[in-house]
């Protein structure tokens, strides 16, 4: 009991509970021999597209693949998703800008983990918010599209920072977009040194097999550190 | 805009270190926001202004020191009896 105002030494990461349950599920993840791969990028980047693609190709090699998905609302995502054959579910944030490590955690409460072999998480589209939230994730793909702009990794160093690996996605569509890679790749490495860069389009197909082999842990990825 | 998320946690740590010492309410608390926090200091005082009300840290002082890297620490609590 304190009778006259003190001030008391803390040093607590704001955010440990949500660092608690990604602990959790990294640990569940593990124990279930999970792969969890997770997409953020700024709305309209390619996300949905290159996920429903991934499905498809990994759901018809026989990988046991499954999706959540983060909107703020609809289900359009899912629906979209499920096509590919892969279970999906749908978390609806309402107002929230972001997913955190209990929402990932409720949603997958039915699921038998042991039945799946990689976990794709998609983020609500936000280049801000979904930076500070670890997921639990092993790999965490930054999305930037080849019609974006060469800066967006300048303009948000901070979710290239809390991310492993950049995908630069729609680049059928960078020669009309007169998207500059070769400033795309210098801005990614000025905000994260050493970053691996995937370029690729969901599209036609091209870099599609080195994204899978990044999404499967077939090639020397990039250590997390969101943990830092 | 998480910011009135990231207001309340912080919130909640000085109410649990209050609570800890026997105090009544909070006076101040420091903390250290990253450049790459990803967290805006405008939008967060904002929002700790509004996230106080009705708590032992209504009327409190924020005090935010930015820094560089990714953290976002609580590093001091000032509580009164």
């Amino acid at each position: 009991m304190i009778t006259v105002p003190r001030i008391v030494e803390v040093r607590k990461r704001v955010l440990k509970e949500n660092d608690l349950i990604a602990h959790q599920l990294r640990d569940k993840f593990r124990e279930c021999n999970v792969r969890v791969v997770s997409l953020v990028s700024s709305p309209g980047s390619g996300k949905t597209t290159l996920l429903e693609r991934t499905l498809t190709i990994l759901h018809r090699t026989h990988h046991r693949v499954a999706a959540l998905v983060g909107d703020l609302a609809t289900e359009n995502d899912a629906e979209r998703l499920r096509r590919s054959g892969a279970p999906v579910r749908q978390i609806t944030t309402g107002t929230v800008c972001h997913l955190d490590a209990s929402m990932v955690s409720r949603a997958l409460s039915e699921w038998d983990l042991h039945q799946v072999e990689v976990l794709f998480i998609e983020n609500v589209g936000n280049l801000v918010c979904p930076s500070s939230y670890d997921l639990g994730e092993d790999l965490r793909a930054v999305l930037l599209s080849a019609t974006e702009g060469e800066d967006k990794p300048l303009k948000y160093p901070s979710i290239f920072n809390s991310a492993d690996v950049a995908v630069i996605t729609k680049m059928d569509l960078a020669a009309v977009a007169e998207f500059d890679r070769r400033a795309a790749a210098a801005n990614i490495q000025t905000v994260r040194p050493g970053m691996r860069v995937v370029e690729l389009s969901a599209k036609n197909g091209d870099g599609m097999d080195e994204w899978i082999s990044c999404v499967l842990g077939r090639s020397a990825a990039v250590p997390h550190t969101n943990a830092g | 805009m998480h910011e009135l998320s990231i207001a309340l946690s912080i919130i909640d740590l000085a109410e649990e270190e209050m609570r800890l010492y026997g105090g009544e309410r909070v006076r101040s608390i420091r903390i250290e926001v990253g450049s790459l926090a990803g967290v805006a200091s405008d939008a967060l005082l904002f929002s700790f202004g509004l996230a106080c009300e009705g708590t032992p840290a209504e009327g409190s002082r924020l005090i935010v020191h930015e820094t560089a890297g990714r953290q976002l620490d609580v590093v001091a609590v000032e509580i009164e009896p």
